[in-house]
């Protein structure tokens, strides 16, 4: 078996048969499509709505994306900063977890009020969400590199920017990776969100089909959702696989 | 200034799914709690009724037949329920309340879906939904303000008679967004227009200090009932009896806050403390009108037409909204009154 | 490069330590007092071993040595002058490799970090690889070497800038004794081609006894000197040695002190 089949396979048969009960299930037990919609009929509205659908997902895609590049680069310089000294990360770290515990539902009408409707709202609550996986990880990337290493650079009398970019980062890299995954799947939330209050994309469509009864498009709307919280997260892992590839855990544990 | 985004929001993504998870665990069948035997005994019969929204005006005749004791008369005891972005419609179909409060074309949407909840009282004969502008547009009509230089247009996403204005007019110059519950970027921005009831953000805006202008949404020709008790026609043949009972006690219950609804605004002022006495006894003038016409003269408070329902079935399936035609006769139903 | 060219390009430096103290301060807890009034030195090119158990304060006083850390009083002298900031490489206890680094650019970091040109990076890396075996593995990553490869690595890393005083911390202890003892002779076969000094921090006394010219050794903590031992055993040492009576001689020598050393601590 390919090491493809190995990974793909299970899920692969784990869906088929989820779906498969969900769907005898649902029928046996005669439920209104308005409550619970069988997964064929998920699937039907999902053709049939896919002009809808799919620049929907173009839209909240592209709110992701920008969102989350916004969380690496903001959640990136912060950990590097905070890392910079106990006193700097005592003064600020409280404050980083803000982003943790922020209802972002409560604050996404004001999202609104300060970025106006549309994407920038949407992006706003992406990244809002986002943020602090990407520097919690890092920062604690950036706290746990190797001591001997760290006297290693400073016997050979690194810069600060050396130290930085050949040894704290590269060594915060899996940590960074770590956030990253999270902060993916959050960023999808939080571009929804921002969507119900901002507009566009699939945020919207799911209103819609709310307000409109349509239970079996709420779902496929959820679904293209998910998939697009599983794509980043595979881009993520792809991303790992090909950098840490040659790097072992067990280089690092020692 | 009106109010929780969060529970709207949250219950948006989530309602459906809980209540799907509900309905596996086996609350779909429903008829177990209709099938109590009606009137057996002095106990009072219990009825959960759903509502859409915080306590306003709107629900003025539920809560004067309950301060007035007027279902309790009757044997029942109401229990009320739901609140804003509750999925009424849902809730209803999955047996979880006996009666909720919906719009009229939910009733026709839903039953398109498959569903089989009915309306058995309308509220408001004519809509109270309306669009509210700034009135320096100095807009006469929605035709002269879609007309108009445009602006942005705050709107719950999916409402049919948005669809209606688009089909009706040039919305081209608007800038459609989702309405998120408060009348803060409307007062912020001139050239804003929302959505509102008018028992309740056109008041709001005016103590805030704007100049609001509203046309009515039934202007345009899109004028389903509105704050419309819906049951299940299941419930209807199991227990007519007792929501007949509800429906005389909420006629009368309506009767009475038409007349003076200065008790039940207090019960629901405390209820609700964003919005002030004033603004209860504003909003409560205010659709006085739609609530009591020359056919409710006629035929009694709450009371509905065919003729209407098969409008608002031809509108919403010219809309592109309903997979199939559906049958207007269908949509409402008279429940046994008791003599 | 010779070893004749190598021993002009870098001879060794002298170290001298005297009255050096060390004591590390922690809210809440006793002072530890690490090291305490040691003296020692080491002769231009003179390789040392630095002897005691477990935990004795060694690995402190040869990060003093280092400038890794400060001694509390007494003084601490490499060479005359700037020779701590240029001639000097450290040898930690395990290989402690970047791990995304092949083994040629973990060897050149150092040079990189004194700003080298890629070329002159480039030669000393590959040099120094060849130097401790590992010609074959210079594209390798660290994970895809054994432990000794990677110890190796890590002793071409601090070959690499041709050290004039190396200072090693057990770096030997984790690895099999064949692997051990064949980079013991490695180390000793460096060290008599290129004339740097040494300074071999170990808890074997077979190992000190086999490397250095001289061994110091040390009580448990606070570390002082309680025997400073010249090891008469031929400059050309191989495996059979280990066998001889002669050095077993030696190793007894050593074990003694090391016993009263662990003795009088405990006293």
């Amino acid at each position: 078996m390919s090491r493809f089949t190995e990974a793909v396979l299970p899920p692969a048969a784990t869906f088929v048969a989820t779906t498969l009960v969900a769907e005898l299930a649902i029928r046996a037990a005669g439920v209104s499509p308005l409550l619970l919609p069988a997964p064929s009929a998920v699937a039907r509205a999902a053709v049939r709505h896919a002009p809808t659908l799919w620049p929907a997902l173009a839209t909240t895609a592209q709110a992701v994306a920008i969102g989350l590049a916004l969380s690496t680069v903001v959640g990136l310089v912060a950990a590097i900063a905070l890392a910079s000294s106990r006193w700097v990360e005592r003064a600020f770290y409280p404050y980083a977890i803000f982003f943790q515990i922020v209802p972002i539902v409560a604050i996404a009408p004001l999202l609104v009020i300060w970025f106006g409707y549309g994407i920038r709202a949407v992006i706003a609550a992406a990244f809002i969400v986002s943020v602090f996986p990407v520097i919690a990880n890092t920062l604690a990337g950036l706290r746990s590199v190797d001591p001997a290493l760290r006297d290693l650079f400073r016997l050979y009398g690194a810069s600060g920017w050396a130290r930085l970019t050949k040894l704290s980062l590269p060594w915060a890299l899996p940590n960074v990776l770590t956030g990253l995954r999270v902060a993916a799947g959050l960023a999808v939330i939080g571009a929804i969100v921002g969507e119900f209050v901002g507009g566009g994309g699939l945020g919207v469509v799911v209103l819609e089909a709310m307000r409109q009864q349509r239970t079996d498009l709420v779902f496929a709307a959820v679904l293209h959702a998910a998939a697009l919280g599983l794509a980043l997260f595979a881009a993520v892992n792809a991303v790992s696989r090909l950098t840490l590839r040659r790097w072992h855990t067990q280089e690092k544990d020692a | 200034m009106t109010n929780p985004l969060r529970t709207a929001l949250g219950s948006a993504l989530g309602s459906a799914l809980a209540l799907a998870l509900a309905c596996a665990a086996g609350g779909c069948g429903g008829e177990t709690q209709d099938a109590a035997p009606a009137g057996a005994a002095a106990a009072p019969a219990g009825l959960r009724l759903a509502l859409n929204w915080k306590p306003e005006p709107e629900f003025g005749g539920i809560f004067e037949a309950e301060r007035a004791g007027l279902f309790a008369k009757r044997g029942l005891a109401v229990e009320r329920t739901g609140g804003p972005g509750a999925p009424v419609v849902q809730m209803v179909q999955a047996g979880q309340v006996e009666l909720g409060i919906a719009a009229a074309d939910e009733v026709v949407l839903a039953r398109d879906r498959g569903s089989d909840v009915v309306a058995v009282y309308a509220t408001y004969q004519r809509s109270p939904q309306g669009i509210m502008v700034h009135a320096a547009r100095g807009a006469g009509s929605l035709a002269e303000l879609f007309a108009s230089r445009g602006g942005t247009l705050a709107v719950e996403p999916g409402l049919p008679y948005v669809k209606w204005f688009e089909k009706r007019y040039d919305l081209s110059r608007w800038k459609i967004v989702p309405y998120s519950y408060s009348v803060a970027p409307f007062l912020g921005d001139p050239e804003m227009a929302q959505q509102v009831f008018v028992t309740a953000e056109p008041i709001a805006a005016r103590r805030q200090g704007a100049d609001p202008q509203v046309f009515l949404v039934a202007e345009s020709g899109f004028d389903p009932y509105t704050a419309v008790v819906i049951t299940r026609r299941e419930s209807l043949r199991a227990n007519g009896a007792r929501i007949g009972d509800f429906v005389l006690a909420l006629q009368e219950g309506w009767r009475a806050y038409l007349d003076d609804p200065a008790p039940a605004n207090a019960v629901m002022g405390a209820l609700n403390t964003e919005m002030d006495a004033e603004t209860f006894r504003l909003g409560a003038a205010a659709q006085a009108p739609l609530v009591e016409d020359d056919f409710t003269r006629r035929h009694g408070l709450g009371a509905m037409s065919l003729e209407r329902w098969a409008t608002l079935a031809k509108q919403l399936r010219e809309l592109g909204l309903l997979d199939r035609d559906v049958d207007p006769q269908s949509c409402f139903a008279e429940p046994v009154l008791q003599d | 490069m010779t070893a004749a060219e190598a021993k002009r390009a870098a001879p060794g430096v002298a170290v001298r330590v005297q009255g050096a103290r060390r004591v590390f301060r922690a809210r809440g807890e006793p002072d530890v007092v690490a090291v305490d009034g040691v003296d020692l030195g080491a002769a231009p090119g003179e390789f040392v071993a630095i002897l005691g158990p477990s935990g004795c304060g060694k690995s402190t006083l040869l990060r003093m040595i280092a400038g890794l850390d400060r001694a509390d009083a007494g003084t601490i002298a490499v060479g005359e002058g700037d020779a701590r900031d240029t001639a000097l490489a450290y040898v930690f206890q395990d290989a402690h490799l970047l791990p995304w680094r092949t083994v040629e650019d973990n060897v050149a970091l150092p040079l990189e970090l004194r700003g080298r040109d890629a070329a002159t990076r480039r030669d000393a890396a590959r040099r120094a690889i060849e130097q401790v075996g590992l010609g074959d593995a210079a594209r390798r990553h660290p994970a895809q070497l054994s432990g000794g490869m990677r110890m190796r690595a890590s002793l071409a890393r601090a070959l690499v800038t041709e050290p004039r005083l190396l200072l090693l911390d057990e770096p030997f202890a984790a690895l099999d004794e064949i692997t051990r003892q064949d980079l013991d002779d490695q180390l000793r076969a460096l060290w008599r081609a290129t004339g740097m000094t040494v300074l071999f921090v170990t808890h074997s006394i077979a190992e000190a006894t086999f490397l250095a010219e001289r061994a110091i050794v040390l009580t448990r903590r606070p570390a002082r000197v309680v025997l400073e031992h010249a090891i008469d055993l031929p400059a050309e040492r191989d495996a059979a040695l280990r066998g001889d009576a002669r050095f077993a001689a030696e190793t007894r020598a050593l074990y003694a002190a090391l016993a009263r050393g662990n003795a009088s601590a405990a006293a």
